[in-house]
């Protein structure tokens, strides 16, 4: 049987429920048999109890709102206030139309966003606007244009390795592509609904 | 009260917002976790307003170091952790006490005397929390914070171990000196 100087060390954990099994199975059958260890844990038990009474109940009154200032009032840098503007306003245009409507709102903007990006109308428009009159960039555009007229001519004259199968419905499948040549470029025409193959003379 | 661990979806969300400055979803935090951490400062630095205000700088550091925080680990004992921290700071600042470490720690242990029977029956429950107070005031701030932390914030040995960043023998054996101690001023003043 362990002695009760091995097992005082052990009770304050027994009483806590900190031992392994087979400790706390030492300890129980130790206690059912000494009396002073028995009386050390009622101890320990009386003084936790009474720690827990005088323990004083901290007044929290506006202390979340205190914390909340204080990380208000932090230099931040820009975009990070961005950022809390930003989920304020949603959250806020939540509260009043209902997190539906935020979210529909958000989903149509990006939908149209998406298209106008992505569609070949947008694109030329951009590329139009962002190349003043004149420059290198707005004559590329013009010759490319032109290179796009010349395509019917281009692929009538054109007697190469290139094979393109043409659907009737004017939508062009191209099924295979060779060329010996090193660059040809390909691009669709939604306005004839048609796919251009667009082979440069040979040099 | 809320019982510590790693935090469920609800947290987590709230973490990943305030991470991304969401200071509001940070409030709901400082709600959920705000008794504990004053009651982890409490259990270092005593005065309630001192443990209050390295409450509050809790949470700003812990929001400033938000990013820090890997989510493997618990929220909450990472905040106790900051709390402890900082109230330890404060307290050797303020040098107002004289610190038992190791060896000398168990050399006070070893020179109490040998404690028989139940002691406090003949106390009032109001004699005891007097008592009480001034026995825990004698205490150094390692071994009141392990007996507050486990008696009173109800934290597990592991739990103050992270807290304190001691090993968990380091708990046991601080918590057994803390009770021991606090027995034999109780005891003694029983028996005056």
């Amino acid at each position: 049987m362990a002695e009760c100087s091995e097992i005082s060390l052990l009770l304050g954990a027994f009483e806590d429920s900190e031992l392994e099994p087979n400790e706390m199975q030492e300890v129980a059958h130790h206690l059912a048999r000494c009396d002073s260890c028995t009386a050390m844990l009622a101890d320990y038990s009386t003084i936790g109890r009474g720690l827990r009474t005088i323990a004083p109940e901290p007044i929290l009154a506006g202390f979340a709102a205190a914390v909340t200032a204080r990380i208000d009032a932090l230099p931040q840098p820009l975009p990070a206030r961005i950022r809390r503007r930003t989920a304020r306003w949603w959250r806020g245009s939540g509260d009043i139309f209902g997190s539906g409507f935020a979210w529909g709102t958000g989903a149509v903007a990006v939908a149209v966003l998406t298209i106008l990006l992505t569609t070949p109308y947008a694109r030329r428009y951009a590329a139009r606007r962002l190349a003043p009159a004149g420059s290198a960039v707005s004559h590329e555009v013009a010759k490319l244009e032109e290179g796009v007229a010349a395509v019917p001519e281009a692929l009538a004259q054109r007697d190469s390795g290139t094979q393109a199968v043409m659907a009737e419905d004017s939508q062009a499948i191209i099924s295979r592509l060779e060329a010996e040549m090193p660059s040809v470029a390909v691009w669709s025409e939604p306005q004839s609904d048609t796919t251009v193959i667009w082979l440069p003379d040979q040099p | 009260m809320r019982t510590p661990g790693r935090q469920d979806g609800d947290e987590a969300e709230l973490i990943d917002r305030a991470r991304n400055g969401d200071s509001e979803a940070f409030g709901v935090l400082v709600e959920r976790y705000q008794r504990r951490v004053v009651g982890v400062a409490l259990a270092v630095v005593k005065n309630q307003d001192d443990a209050i205000e390295l409450a509050q700088e809790t949470f700003v550091r812990a929001f400033e170091n938000l990013k820090n925080f890997e989510s493997r680990s618990s929220f909450s004992t990472w905040l106790y952790r900051i709390a402890a921290n900082l109230s330890i700071d404060f307290w050797r600042r303020e040098g107002r006490h004289v610190i038992l470490r190791g060896e000398d720690a168990q050399s006070e242990i070893d020179r109490l005397p040998s404690l028989q029977g139940d002691s406090f029956k003949a106390v009032s429950r109001s004699e005891l929390s007097e008592r009480l107070k001034n026995a825990l005031e004698q205490l150094t701030p390692e071994h009141r914070a392990v007996i507050l932390l486990r008696e009173v914030e109800g934290l597990s040995y592991d739990e103050i171990s992270e807290t304190l960043q001691c090993p968990r023998g380091t708990v046991m054996s601080r918590l057994h000196y803390a009770r021991t101690h606090l027995r034999t001023i109780l005891q003694d003043l029983s028996v005056n």
